[in-house]
């Protein structure tokens, strides 16, 4: 079963970080999920592909009541990141599902009907979770060409997607970044060989670091916090990408 | 969830695994029929052309050919209706193993979970694939039912064919061609007679269901 892990809070608005799942099989990747709470309601980001959605589940409703999810984040549209759709539908069928329109056609191979999906322009949008407004922010060509990451700015949290991730070898895989220099050593290759464009890589940094950020949580590996998540964007900024 | 529940949904989904298999094989064994059907068709229209130029030396063989032809549309609309059979079995065993997948790692996260959501959640699928299977089932004796029509009708075009070729002795000088066109007849029902034998007897209708 994975761990849940509160990485903020403020009177009912929450951030979980849903993490970890050492009876996990070792061919399956290991993604992070998050879950944002306010005024009751849930809203689930990158969910995970279907063979994990047990422990998935199971972390998120020792935390939060399930029935009360009224919305997904899809980042992109891998399997590791919502092929567990049709599970999560069964508990709200009512629930959204917010993707890029690009894949807006293609993730109703997971589930759901014509109601269950808004597509988000290529500039993002807002989305109201009971009154707290998240921000869809652009993140195209990293590396999915449909590509959005998630910002609060209340908690100052951006959700990053597959941008920021790390494949952590056991014994390193704490949640938080402790080591830059060492943690990023794990994140390099997965970044030149996935960010598909280095111009769309400028633009990001160049969107990013105008936002006020205290933690950058990626889909894999560790969340950057503080003065990390500028150390991040000016790697990131640097690093040459879409190259075999 | 008890183990008892786990061996019993490994068992159904390895079932269901083995009965897809199964299913698509039966699929090509019909498609293969169909085509066979088709050579009949022409054959007795051949058969039909032959004993008229055969005229009164084989109004025997005449009238036996219009009956062949006559089986040979049956054939066709019985391969018809079997080939639309097993188009909705092959569906239905792929929405019954989607199920158990769904149903597994529902049963899996109600095990991990103390949450009561999932457990109602779980039997309402539970509910929904109940009313799969019984879809199937139904769909599975509807196919077994027009096999058995299939293969009857066969039985009795067994029989004209080789009333065909007894007939074809008595066609003079026609005596050897119809004697051709109708071990060719016989020849190709047979074929089709043992392609749906093998197929009655596959264990997709005959293995022990619970
Ligand atoms: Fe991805
Ligand atoms: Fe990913």
């Amino acid at each position: 079963m994975k761990t849940t892990k509160t990485i903020f809070q403020q009177g009912n608005h929450k951030w979980v970080a849903i993490v970890r799942d050492p009876a996990k099989p070792n061919f399956i990747v290991d993604t992070n999920e998050y879950l944002i709470t306010h005024g009751g309601k849930g809203l689930i980001l990158d969910p995970g592909g279907a063979e994990i959605f047990p422990a998935v589940f199971s972390a998120l409703s020792a935390e939060f009541d399930p029935t009360s999810l009224v919305g997904i984040f899809a980042s992109h549209q891998d399997p590791d990141i919502c092929s567990s759709l049709a599970l999560w539908l069964e508990f709200n069928p009512g629930m959204r599902c917010y993707v890029s329109w690009l894949w807006s056609g293609f993730i109703p191979h997971f589930g759901g009907t014509a109601e269950t999906f808004v597509a988000i322009p290529d500039e993002g949008q807002d989305i109201s979770l009971e009154g707290l407004m998240l921000q869809a922010v652009p993140a195209h060509y990293l590396h999915s060409s449909g590509n959005f990451n998630l910002y609060d700015k209340i908690a100052k949290v951006l959700f990053s997607g597959d941008v920021g991730a790390a494949l952590l070898p056991a014994g390193e895989d704490g949640l938080f970044v402790e080591n830059f220099d060492r943690h990023i050593r794990h994140a390099e290759g997965f970044h030149r060989r996935w960010m598909g464009s280095n111009e769309a890589k400028r633009r990001w940094c160049e969107r990013v670091s105008k936002m006020d950020i205290d933690m950058l949580c990626p889909q894999h590996g560790a969340i950057y916090r503080g003065a990390d998540v500028a150390r991040f964007i000016n790697w990131f900024d640097e690093l040459q990408v879409g190259i075999v | 969830m008890t183990t008892d529940s786990l061996m019993m949904d490994e068992a159904s989904s390895v079932l269901a695994g083995v009965d897809l298999l199964r299913i698509v094989r039966i699929n090509e064994e019909i498609k293969r029929v169909v085509g066979v059907s088709f050579k009949i068709n022409i054959m007795a229209l051949n058969a039909i052309f032959l004993a008229k130029r055969a005229g009164t030396a084989a109004r025997g063989f005449g009238v036996l050919s219009n009956e062949l032809r006559v089986f040979s549309q049956d054939l066709r609309t019985s391969m018809e209706a079997l080939t639309g059979l097993i188009y909705g079995c092959v569906n239905a065993v792929s929405v019954g193993l989607q199920d158990m997948r769904y149903a597994r790692l529902l049963d899996e996260a109600s095990a991990l979970a103390s949450d009561a959501s999932v457990l109602a959640v779980l039997r309402r699928r539970q509910a929904q694939n109940a009313v799969h299977a019984a879809t199937l089932s139904s769909l599975r004796g509807k196919l077994k039912r027009a096999l058995e029509d299939a293969f009857q009708l066969v039985e009795l075009g067994g029989v004209l064919a080789k009333s065909a070729k007894i007939e074809a002795a008595y066609g003079q000088a026609f005596a050897g061609a119809l004697a051709q066109v109708s071990g060719e007849f016989d020849h190709v029902v047979e074929e089709i007679r043992d392609s749906l034998e093998s197929l009655r007897r596959s264990a997709f209708f005959t293995a022990n269901r619970g």
